[in-house]
């Protein structure tokens, strides 16, 4: 059989090409992503002290810190969980058992799928609409329901993927000892899918906490100290987005530290998600 | 019995059983799945206190009659049986049927082990805490009677609070057993118990449904014949969708009447 | 003490059978929720820009003049629709080709070793906020694009020549490209995940029979791999595009933010994101409906991307 020493060297030479440009676009990749991080540490640490657990945002110029922009952010975002936990279960819950092949369920699985990653800003600018315009100020409770919106979708998939996951025996082993099937879910399917569900809500917990533009015109901002939900409250993102604006270095430093905090923040969320998905079965 | 000419081998043959025996009586048992019929006039008798064994080729019918039952075929819209099935004299396939408390009174374990994500107690204790209100002690001696009749209490008395999911195959699958068995049924529907464990699991499963028929009307639906003639009274063997012969498994076994159930306990297809 | 069987039972029907129907009813309220969240968002924006779309019909759409001043209120959104398309199809074009790089390394040429750990990093980098990319554009990227790329390239055009018309603008360091890069650098891990995850679903087998038969890594991955996945390939290209399209904050910091046609590479621009980003807060009357109709535009255009996306992802990964 002749083999073609021609094309055999052809192959080897594409093949090479191919291979080289693999590991150096990684190398680039990797090396982009890796400025960017070193940015962000050296940065921010530059900007950490202690008044930025202490203080308020300040006026230019004067010294201040972060507290009000950090209570703001997990208050909102707690609001948001809460709400798009109590939605997203009971959607998830509703597609992975009640749907089944059904036309509609067909139809709110591929919306949600939609919504999942549809743009963040016209989330807020439907809030705004529905929820700061009718009532003539913006909220923290806007800014909450707007995160709600985004993690809503991300939970209802993952709560829908989990009990999907169980095994069709297990339900029905539930009913054949002539249980309710809500008492099923809830006792049998819920438990067991409980590590999944929670992988799921961290990383839509992660999701929300470093968003900006549906906070920009739900929550706005608010330079001072505040527990009320019902007026205009701040958050790290929209700080961020301020500072990170204004000529003046002090606020550039503090915009720095606030970025730092908040990646921070969502990289140790992520992590902690993955180690319970993880997680064996016992 | 000499074969000869004149003797026509019958395609079908459903040996009658004393009517006062009779626990469960399926009559002319019709299912479909959507347009699917998937039983056809389907009439067998369940002795009580005794074991009958469901054979057959894979998709013949034998889980679908099985799960028709206790009715688990209404958790799916698109699924129906006509026909009548008598317990204790009543139809169970009425409409307005309370399906929790028929299920009460029939249990079922199934192919895979399923035990819930609690604890072992918990597991036997999910199905009484449906229907009583019974005080802690009360409740223990349940749990412990149900583990001991499913032959499970000796290997895990001193782990009672840990998962159920923490126990092997075998152990698991007697777990499903002893929970069905704490509701006090009065039937236990079998489907494919064994078929998912390894031979020593195998046998004493077998050894526990041996000692639960004193008490209970017991259908096991297998693909094992060697488990079929060992522990059961009588046999039904079902081929796409109909009940080809129903008689004593001792007969059966020996000197099948029909065709297709000799072919089929013969190894001749299947 | 024994379990007394056939005896008379005191049974009786289990509690919660009523609450059956009505947790089957909060379940589907939920579903219904989000439907009427996503409707509602259409509807809203239709609503809120209807007076744009009234006063100003097509040249809405094709108008270049985007002009809030009062006096003579003009607003035509070819400036912004441009930027966010010419941004996202320039974004996903330098995306592509590393993303597939990075996948393609970490499927068939990594070291064992390191590929827990940077699949690891690269899951992780797709979740940091799209805002720190934007801060790292404005404060690191931009100067650094500016004396290093955008002056450079500038004086070295002849003049009259395509190269300095289409590097026009001025060497400020932010604008169309800029925020392109930026964009591409945002997407690039996501797309990367997404890709490796789908790679990684080609059964063993496939690629082992390919390699088999003697071929080469590059063919293996480009002939058999690669087709094998094709469809979801397209669809996660196409989830990257809609990330990059509905993007504002990454874009926000360093397009310059100028509601004219963009005439250059280096000349500022905005998109339909930014827009909304920097003036929604300030705007009223028409301004604000204009804004609005702006982001109906955005809707449309991303929903049809990820509608498409979502068809040829189905059931393929998680994303």
């Amino acid at each position: 059989m002749a083999v073609s020493a021609r094309l055999v060297a052809t192959r080897r030479l594409s093949n090479l090409v191919f291979v080289a440009f693999c590991g150096v676009v990684t190398a680039i990749a990797l090396t982009a992503l890796a400025l960017i991080l070193y940015s962000l540490v050296t940065q921010g640490i530059g900007g950490m002290n202690l008044d930025i657990f202490t203080k308020s945002t300040p006026a230019a110029g004067t010294p201040g810190g972060l507290i009000n922009a950090i209570v703001g952010s997990i208050m909102m975002s707690v609001v948001g969980m809460f709400i798009a936990l109590l939605i997203g279960i009971l959607a998830g819950t509703w597609l992975a058992e009640y749907a089944g092949e059904s036309r509609f369920g067909a139809v709110v699985r591929f919306l949600n799928d939609v919504l999942l990653s549809a743009p963040s800003i016209l989330i807020g600018l439907f809030v705004y609409e529905i929820l700061v315009f009718p009532f003539k100020t913006f909220s923290g409770f806007a800014g909450g329901v707007a995160l709600a919106m985004l993690a809503a979708p991300v939970i209802t998939r993952t709560t829908e993927d989990v009990l999907k996951l169980q095994p069709i025996a297990l339900r029905e082993s539930g009913v054949a000892l002539g249980s309710p099937v809500w008492h099923v879910i809830r006792n049998i399917l819920w438990r067991g899918a409980t590590s999944g569900i929670l992988t799921g809500a961290l990383l839509a917990f992660a999701r929300i906490s470093g968003e900006t533009a549906p906070l920009l015109f739900t929550a706005l901002n608010n330079q001072f100290f505040s527990w009320d939900m019902a007026h205009p409250m701040s958050s790290l993102p929209v700080v961020i987005f301020q500072d990170a604006l204004t000529p003046y270095p002090d606020l550039n430093r503090l915009a720095w530290a606030g970025a730092l905090l908040i990646a921070g923040s969502v990289l140790g969320v992520t992590i902690i998600a993955r180690a319970f998905a993880k997680e064996p079965k016992r | 019995m000499p074969l000869s000419a004149t003797h026509a081998i019958p395609d079908v043959s459903i040996a009658k059983i004393d009517a006062s025996q009779v626990k469960l009586d399926v009559q002319n048992l019709d299912f479909f799945y959507g347009k699917n019929r998937a039983l056809k006039s389907v009439s067998i008798p369940f002795e009580a206190n005794a074991v009958t064994a469901l054979i057959g080729p894979s998709g013949c019918g034998k889980s679908t009659l099985l799960r028709t039952l206790n009715r688990m075929y209404a958790l799916y819209p698109g699924q129906r049986a006509t026909g009548k099935i008598m317990l204790d004299g009543e139809d169970i396939l009425r409409p307005g049927v309370n399906l929790s408390m028929l299920r009460a009174k029939i249990g079922m374990v199934f192919q895979k082990p399923t035990p819930f994500p609690m604890s072992i107690y918990d597991n036997v204790a999910f199905g009484v805490r449906l229907y009583e209100t019974l005080n802690k002690t009360d409740m223990s001696e349940r749990v412990e009677e149900s583990l001991r009749r499913a032959a499970l209490w000796e290997e895990v008395k001193d782990k009672l609070q840990t998962s159920g999911l923490g126990l092997s195959g075998g152990q698991q699958q007697r777990l499903c057993v002893a929970r069905c068995i704490a509701v006090k049924p009065e039937i236990l529907l079998l489907d494919e118990p064994t078929s998912a464990l390894d031979p020593i699991s195998s046998a004493k499963l077998e050894e526990t449904v041996t000692q639960l028929k004193q008490d209970y009307t017991i259908v096991i639906v297998t693909h094992n014949l060697g488990q079929a003639a060992r522990i059961s009274k009588y046999t039904g063997f079902m081929y796409l969708g109909e009940l080809v012969e129903f008689g004593q498994t001792a007969e059966m076994f020996t000197k099948p009447v029909t065709t297709r159930g000799s072919d089929y306990i013969t190894g001749r297809f299947g | 003490m024994s379990i007394e069987l056939n005896a008379v039972r005191r049974r009786s029907t289990p509690h919660g059978f009523a609450f059956e129907p009505i947790f089957e009813g909060l379940c589907f309220g939920a579903a219904t929720m989000l439907l009427i969240a996503l409707g509602g968002v259409l509807v809203a924006l239709t609503i809120g820009g209807w007076p744009a779309f009234s006063k100003f019909g097509l040249d809405f759409i094709t108008g270049v003049t985007w002009d809030p001043n009062p006096e003579h209120e003009v607003y035509g959104a070819a400036g912004p629709i441009v930027g966010t398309l010419l941004t996202s199809a320039l974004a996903l074009l330098m995306a592509l080709p590393v993303a597939g790089g990075v996948a393609f390394f970490l499927v068939e040429l990594c070291p064992t070793f390191l590929r827990r750990p940077i699949g690891t990093a690269v899951e992780l980098l797709a979740g940091i906020p799209s805002i720190v990319y934007g801060m790292w554009g404005l404060f690191v990227f931009a100067p650094f694009f500016a004396s290093h790329v955008e002056t450079p390239l500038m004086s070295a055009a002849p003049a009259g020549s395509i190269w300095e018309t289409v590097f026009s603008g001025i060497p400020n360091g932010s604008g169309i490209l800029a925020a392109s890069i930026i964009l591409a650098i945002m997407i690039l891990p996501f797309m990367a995940a997404t890709l490796r995850e789908l790679l990684s679903t080609v059964p063993a087998q496939v690629r082992e029979s390919a390699y088999g038969l003697g071929a080469t890594t590059g063919e293996v991955v480009m002939k058999v791999t690669l087709p094998y996945v094709q469809r979801g390939a397209i669809g996660a290209v196409m989830l990257g595009l809609g990330r990059a399209l509905g993007e504002t904050m990454a874009v926000t910091f360093i397009i310059g933010n100028s509601h004219g046609f963009p005439k250059g590479m280096f000349d500022s621009g905005s998109t339909i994101a930014s827009t909304i980003a920097n003036e929604f807060n300030e705007a009223s009357g028409l301004q604000s409906s204009s804004l609005i109709a702006l982001g109906l535009l955005l809707f449309v255009i991303t929903f049809i991307v990820l509608a498409l996306a979502r068809l040829l992802l189905r059931n393929q990964v998680k994303a």
